[in-house]
């Protein structure tokens, strides 16, 4: 035979080998295998473990079998304990779904759980409590500024059990309370008991913000753009409106749930023209309860990142009062929407106040001062905004603008003349820029406007701190 | 005899390279089961959408999470898992799991994150 030929075999014969030494006997595959033998002799003493002169597939298939005739000794021994499990099941599963032969087995069976973090990731410390803070500087233009810690906000919680559950806010204004002085509040904004019954269905009470508007419930100072909140929100709705109540939550499917609730009412002596209802706010503090007022709120969130929503409140505002009991109706309907890099959102409000030209007189008679009081105000404001960067950078920066308008005259009762000055309306310009997404620093400016000649507001520059943990 | 050397050198190096793709491919994972239904879940303060999620028993379902704004948790007691999904922008949250018994499992949001934190809840539907 030629040099070259049995060159050539060599190297058939060769690779041939290799072929059959690596075909069937993968080293990691039959190391798998021998654990997996092992744990099954943990689970069956009887198991009998193959010796490695039997093929992998062979090997496989003993323990394919194995595990089969577990199983069946498993289902069969559980019968015994069915009337528990049943009992302890129908907690979590719907009475109208078959229950399952009673194995201990996960009802929902993991089979991967994966984070994909993008970035380098970096250690947060987490507190036992949640909070958020702003401080803000704010200048009238023509005045002195004013630094002012506006806001420290901590919340907690405590789970009693999967069906009962506390959650808190308290919330501490312009950084101290001095009793009988005029200083910042210390608040208790929230104080509830969860009752978890069904998802469409579950009961709510204890201290309870008024579900209205966007930013009554949703206040974090990372998730709304400009150092003050909007102004159409702090004197028509009027956030931030919280009281004792009880009521119902749910999630009614296809993307819509609701807030129903029974509260604390507002107190009508306190109305004004310049703030309309908002120092009607009895905050939980010996709350009459003479007249509860209802409130329920309606939302759609079916679609990522839209929400619309609605609310309709109604309460009466007398109980301070001998001679009149006005009524307070409150509609406001709002939605906010991000799409890629652009946002929007917007809100329209209007309130009622029935026997108006009545509180009017009878303030009058208690204490000199006729408070204006409208029969009607209304007020809105829409709020696109752009953010710069892209989505998957680091920090994000937003650039925004807002319009309101908001009136607390706009309609008066007979024979009461409405103040030009309190018909406002505000041009907002600014940016807020997030290094993460719940730390925010925030500047805008101002241009405040009425429809008085001779009342007009300064406009304000604001620069905010904010975050959220 | 050069040309002999060179012959069983080149057999040897060929053999090599078989050899070590043979070895590197025995080390790869085995792939994982295609998903029978994978739904994309958005955190947003204070809800999941969507927040109802129906499955046929037995299927393999994946569920990916991702946040709209701050870090909220998902914890699914069912299925023993309470994880955090990352923050807007730093990632998401790669769930699978077989679905073996019929029932509704709620899920909710375990981190703190806001006023109405307790709103943050939805339900799983095995049928």
């Amino acid at each position: 035979m030629p040099l070259s030929h049995k060159i050539f075999v060599t190297i058939l014969v060769f690779f041939s080998l290799t072929t059959l030494i690596f075909a069937g006997d993968d080293p990691t595959l039959e190391k798998r295998i021998e654990e997996l033998e092992a744990k099954m002799q943990s689970l069956d003493p009887t198991f009998e473990k193959k010796t490695k002169s039997i093929s992998l597939e062979d090997r496989i298939k003993a323990l394919e079998k194995g595990i089969e005739d577990l199983l069946k000794d498993h289902s069969s021994s559980d019968d015994s304990n069915s009337i528990n499990n049943q009992k302890e099941n129908s907690l979590n599963t719907s009475p109208d779904l078959p229950l399952e032969s009673q194995d201990n087995s996960p009802a929902l069976e993991v089979v991967l759980i994966e984070t994909e973090q993008q970035g380098k990731r970096e250690d947060e410390i987490r507190l036992p409590v949640a909070g958020y803070m702003d401080a803000h500087f704010n200048k009238d233009i023509g005045e002195p500024g004013e630094l002012d810690f506006h806001r420290f906000v901590l919340l907690f919680g405590h789970s009693f059990s999967s069906r009962i559950k506390f959650w808190s806010e308290i919330e501490l204004e312009h950084a101290f309370v001095e009793g009988g002085e005029p200083t910042g509040e210390l608040e208790l904004e929230q104080a509830y008991l969860d009752f978890l019954i069904k998802p469409y269905f579950n009961l709510r009470g204890g201290m309870l913000l008024t579900p209205i508007g966007i930013m009554n419930e949703r206040h974090e100072p990372p998730a709304f753009n400009g150092v003050e909140r909007p102004q159409v929100e702090t004197v028509i709705i009027p956030s931030t409106w919280f009281d004792m109540g009880i009521g119902a939550t749910g999630d009614l499917g296809k993307g819509f749930r609701y807030r129903a609730y029974l509260m604390g009412g507002l107190d009508a002596t306190l109305f004004n023209a310049e703030e309309g209802i908002r120092e009607g706010r009895q905050k939980g503090f010996f709350s009459s309860s003479r007249n509860p007022a209802k409130v329920v709120r309606l939302e759609y969130t079916g679609i990522p990142r839209l929400t619309i929503g609605t609310s309709l409140y109604s309460g009466h505002s007398g109980f301070n009062l001998q001679s009149t009991n006005p009524r307070v109706t409150i509609f406001n309907a709002d939605a906010r929407y991000r799409y890629h890099r652009f946002g929007i959102r917007g809100l329209l409000a209007k309130n009622w106040v029935s026997r108006a030209g009545q509180l009017n007189i009878a303030m009058e008679r208690q204490t000199g001062v006729n408070p204006n009081v409208a029969s009607q105000m209304k007020g809105y404001y829409i709020e696109p905004e752009i953010h710069m960067l892209p989505k998957h950078w680091r920090h994000d920066l937003a650039v925004f603008t807002r319009y309101e308008s908001f009136n607390t005259q706009e309609k008066m009762p007979l024979d009461f003349i409405p103040l030009p000055q309190f018909n406002r309306s505000a041009r907002v310009f600014g940016i807020t820029y997030r290094p993460v997404p719940d730390v925010a620093v925030k500047l805008d400016y101002i241009f405040n406007r009425s429809a008085s000649q001779v009342f007009t507001p300064r406009d304000t520059v604001n620069l905010g701190l904010g975050w959220w943990f | 005899m050069k040309k002999k050397y060179v012959t069983l050198l080149l057999s040897l190096v060929l053999g090599f390279v078989f050899l070590s793709d043979r070895l590197l491919r025995a080390e790869e994972p085995i792939p994982l089961e295609k998903p029978d239904q994978i739904i994309l879940i958005t955190a947003e303060r204070f809800t999941f959408t969507p927040s109802k999620i129906k499955v046929k028993k037995g299927s393999l379902v994946e569920i990916v999470l991702r946040s709209e704004d701050t870090d909220h948790g998902f914890r699914l007691e069912a299925a023993n898992i309470d994880k955090i999904i990352p923050p807007e922008g730093k990632g998401r949250l790669r769930i699978q799991f077989r679905a073996k018994k019929t029932g509704r499992y709620p899920f909710e949001c375990s981190r703190p994150c806001g006023a109405g934190h307790n709103l943050m809840r939805g339900e799983i539907i095995v049928e």
